[in-house]
């Protein structure tokens, strides 16, 4: 049998090979009536190709009727010149050698030949079982043939056009674009042990700017685990929201990665810069350079019937990072735990359903916690325009509200008149009035944050509509994002209740294929004093 | 700005990085400012910064709601000056500004270039470490100390080509210098008109880090010890000004970092930090730590579980209800 690389192709016996592979032994007891069959079916292998066909239809019937005993004698692999043939046997012998049955060894070869695939350094897999010596009835060879990429280096450059939230306020339309550029290498299969290399940047001309190169390896020695490492440099600009830049040198070694489970370790240099001597006295005070060495462990379910239009089912995620590990006790210090729950439950008509999630974080210092505060490069910031609805990524989105839009803040440097005045001066054009400059507040994070969210998403009329899944929805979600380091002995529970912001809309969603486009009117219903939240048209784009 | 905004309840707060070698700045830039403070005899409080090592913006001073930066406009003292917070230098007499003038750009400049010298090319690297890295992680201290190196090397045209030049003209310059100011000082209190002015606070910040805190093996200081007025002049103020205890809040870094470690060299001064304070930091925090040692190695072992005992590696990546279109009919 030939199983081609092609998943829309399936599990195919070759006709010529039927009777030998399949007509084996039906039951386990029957050996000597195995080897007879046997010796009959080497006979008829040279049947023309219709008689052929027929044996390919009595093989599948004889397959549905039950268990037929083989097992796996051989493992062939060729086409491999510069991969490790010792990679691909950690893929797939233990599925084959577990086999006991012809049914087991078709789903064996299925998942060799996705695992194979997998690993993203062959053109093709194809898996051929064939009969087995004569000498050594009920068994059967596997022949597994690739065809290795014949360029390992592929790259791309992209242009986004990242249009920032379209706000239509009454009077005014304010609409700014952003321009991002990222480009990608891979280098595939470099040293025959499946390690792909790549190496990407990104620029925004926002000031963020990130640059980084990684290895990941399908397993490591005899850890079966795939095993990541990542060298990322970034600086991201906050200027505008906090007063700060930050720069991010680290390393990041994926120790564990699976579709549930995550583990990560972090090393990685901070630096927080003050180009524009504005920052408030929160900010001042965590300029400056540190060092993070974290582990990370995610685990994710996500059992919803879409990323991007659920309707059934339930999400949870859980993070956990403990940073201080090392013998260093000047590393910084802290506990992090991210939970994420979401459910979608059908409604019944109009293709309804209702989402609702909840999300809450915490941070704290886990060393001398009662006269310190975590470091600002790991606080919650809340307030953006992605929706909640599909991606798990902890508390960070409420409508109405702009990116760092809500939570704590402190006052600006305030800059005294005089040299407001000299100031002007030298620029000449400026307004020497003697006033003192406006006092804008820099965002400084949370300890501890806490959002939830109802949606009900429905079909729009219109068929054209329908048929291209654009659908309404109506939303509600509340948040709230505080600091609680400082005062963890006497938390103020009820204040912390009292300041929640919520907002409402309405809108219409636009699922691609790559993210979900959302058009809402969003309504703010509460919201505390430095917060910088909008009633109006929004507009996001979120991925899942 | 108003002076009645010094005399209201808003305190003066120095931020400047930390103190050792019997000094309670140990950091050349930041301890004119401290002087001058102290010259001024203005009530304030010193906060040390522990993570910024490499900014030029420390030594600042947070007056109220507004902050006097060391990188802006001619520096703090400066600014101290023109906003009339601090104004050590006014009524200076006309007769003697020109004079004043000099010396104090002799003193900002020959005098901190030597030192500056001295802290990143001279002496061994133990002094700089002990000042502005000690409370960073290893490796963040070492590159920052290499860059800083490089980068003052650079500033003062340093190669390995001209090193010895180089140094000679710093070393004859601050010779000079040293020469004229114990001329000016004579016998006198002070530098000008028998009262404290910007260039004692200067003088006195530069010549009481030379002396701790520099080996004696050190070009510089012997060359400032050999002026016996030079160096009564920072024995007769180093008592009141610099070892005088002055309040020191909560450091301005919130990782807490360790207490300072002593410089390694024999020839340094060594100066640590009072001691009950991190006594009581330590029973604070004892039992604390234990449990938090105690919790990472729960996390350590269950991974390890996962890893070894449940065998969850069988199936990486690829599930049964894996939705990669191939079918299989049982």
């Amino acid at each position: 049998m030939a199983i081609t690389s092609d998943p829309e192709v399936g599990v195919n016996p070759k006709p010529g090979d039927t009777e030998a592979e399949i007509e084996g032994t039906a039951d386990a007891g029957d050996g000597e009536e195995a080897d007879n069959d046997e010796t009959e079916e080497e006979e008829e292998e040279e049947e023309p190709s219709a008689s052929g066909r027929e044996k390919f239809n009595r093989a599948l019937i004889r397959l549905s009727e039950g268990p037929v005993r083989i097992r796996v004698h051989d493992v062939i692999i060729r086409g491999n010149g510069k991969t490790k043939k010792a990679l691909i046997e950690a893929e797939v012998l233990d599925a084959f050698r577990s086999a006991s049955s012809m049914q087991e060894l078709l789903r064996a070869a299925g998942l060799a030949n996705a695992r194979l695939r997998q690993l993203d350094i062959f053109e093709s897999v194809t898996i051929v079982l064939d009969s087995g010596s004569s000498e050594l009835p009920n068994t059967a060879n596997v022949i597994i043939d690739i065809v290795e990429v014949k360029n390992p280096l592929s790259g791309d450059l992209v242009v986004y056009t990242k249009p920032e939230p379209l706000e239509l306020v009454v009077h005014i339309v304010n609409q700014a674009r952003y321009r991002s550029f990222e480009g990608s290498l891979k280098l595939k299969n470099l040293f025959g042990y499946g390690d792909i290399w790549d190496a990407s940047g990104a620029y925004e001309f926002d000031g963020t700017s990130e640059i980084s190169l990684g290895v990941s390896l399908p397993r490591f020695r005899i850890i079966p685990a795939p095993l990541t490492t990542r060298v990322l440099l970034l600086s991201q600009d906050w200027l505008k929201f906090s007063s700060y830049k930050e720069h991010l040198l680290g390393l990041s070694v994926g120790l564990i990665s699976t579709r549930k489970h995550e583990l990560t370790y972090n090393l990685t240099w901070c630096s927080l810069l003050d180009p524009s001597s504005i920052p408030s006295k929160s900010i001042r005070s965590q300029l400056g350079h540190s060092l993070l060495s974290s582990i990370r462990y995610s685990c994710k379910i996500d059992h919803r019937d879409s990323k991007v239009r659920p309707t059934r089912g339930y999400a949870f995620s859980s993070t956990s990072q403990i940073a201080g590990l090392g013998p260093d006790n000047r590393l910084i210090q802290f506990l992090r735990q991210d939970f994420d729950l979401r459910g979608a439950i059908p409604l019944g008509f109009y293709n309804a359903a209702l989402n609702f999630g909840v999300t809450a974080g915490a941070v704290m210092p886990w060393a001398g916690f009662t006269n310190s505060s975590t470091p600002m490069c790991e606080r919650f910031y809340m307030g953006s325009h992605s929706s909640p609805v599909c991606k798990l990524g902890g508390p960070a989105s409420l409508f109405s509200f702009k990116q760092r839009g809500l939570g704590p803040t402190d006052m600006q440097r305030v800059i005294s008149s005089k040299r407001i005045e000299d100031k002007d001066a030298a620029s000449s054009g400026g307004d020497a009035s003697g006033s003192i400059a406006s006092q804008n507040r820099d965002a400084v994070g949370g300890d501890l944050a806490v959002t939830a969210f109802a949606d009900l998403s429905f079909d729009l009329p219109l068929k054209v509509f329908r048929e291209s899944g654009v659908h309404g929805h109506m939303f509600i979600n509340v948040g709230n994002l505080i600091k609680v380091s400082e005062e963890l002995a006497n938390f103020p529970f009820h204040r912390f209740l009292d300041t929640f912001r919520s907002s409402a809309g309405v809108g219409i969603v636009i699922p691609t294929r790559l993210f979900r486009m959302e058009i809402n009117y969003c309504y703010l219903l509460k919201q505390s004093e430095h917060d910088h939240g909008k009633t109006g048209i929004q507009f996001s784009l979120s991925t899942s | 700005m108003d002076d009645e905004r010094v005399e209201d309840a808003q305190e003066i707060v120095l931020v400047a990085r930390k103190g050792g070698f019997g000094l309670p700045t140990a950091c050349p830039v930041c301890l004119p400012v401290y002087c001058y403070l102290r010259f001024a005899k203005v009530n304030f409080k010193l906060r040390i910064d522990r993570s910024n090592p490499d900014s030029d913006h420390i030594p600042y001073v947070e007056y109220g709601d507004y902050v006097a930066l060391n990188n802006e406009k001619g520096g703090v003292l400066e600014i101290l000056n023109e906003e009339n917070i601090i104004q050590l230098d006014s009524e200076l007499s006309k007769d003697c500004f020109s004079d004043w003038v000099s010396t104090k750009v002799m003193i900002s400049t020959w005098l901190a270039e030597a030192v500056q010298y001295e802290l990143w090319v001279a002496c061994d690297s133990s002094i700089a470490d002990y000042i502005y890295f000690s409370d960073l992680p290893w490796a963040i201290g070492k590159v920052l100390h290499w860059n800083q190196s490089r980068a003052v090397k650079q500033l003062h045209g340093i190669t390995k080509l001209n090193v010895t030049e180089k140094e000679e003209e710093i070393y004859r310059k601050a010779n000079l210098a040293y020469n004229a100011l114990s001329a000016k000082l004579g016998n006198e209190e002070f530098f000008f008109e028998e009262r404290p002015t910007s260039v004692d606070a200067l003088f006195l910040a530069h010549a009481a880090f030379v002396i701790n805190a520099l080996p004696e093996t050190s070009l510089l200081r012997s060359s400032l010890v050999k002026y016996a007025n030079l160096t009564r002049f920072v024995e007769t103020f180093k008592g009141d000004m610099l070892e005088a205890s002055c309040s020191s809040s909560q450091t301005a870094s919130p990782f807490e970092a360790s207490s300072s470690s002593v410089p390694r060299t024999k020839k340094s001064k060594q100066s640590p930090k009072p001691k009950p304070k991190k006594r009581e930091r330590t029973e604070e925090e004892k039992s604390f730590r234990r449990r938090a040692k105690y919790f990472i190695a729960a996390q350590v072992v269950s991974v390890l579980i996962f890893l070894t005992v449940l065998g969850g590696m069988g199936d990486f990546g690829v599930d049964d209800d894996d939705n990669d279109g191939l079918a299989y009919d049982d």
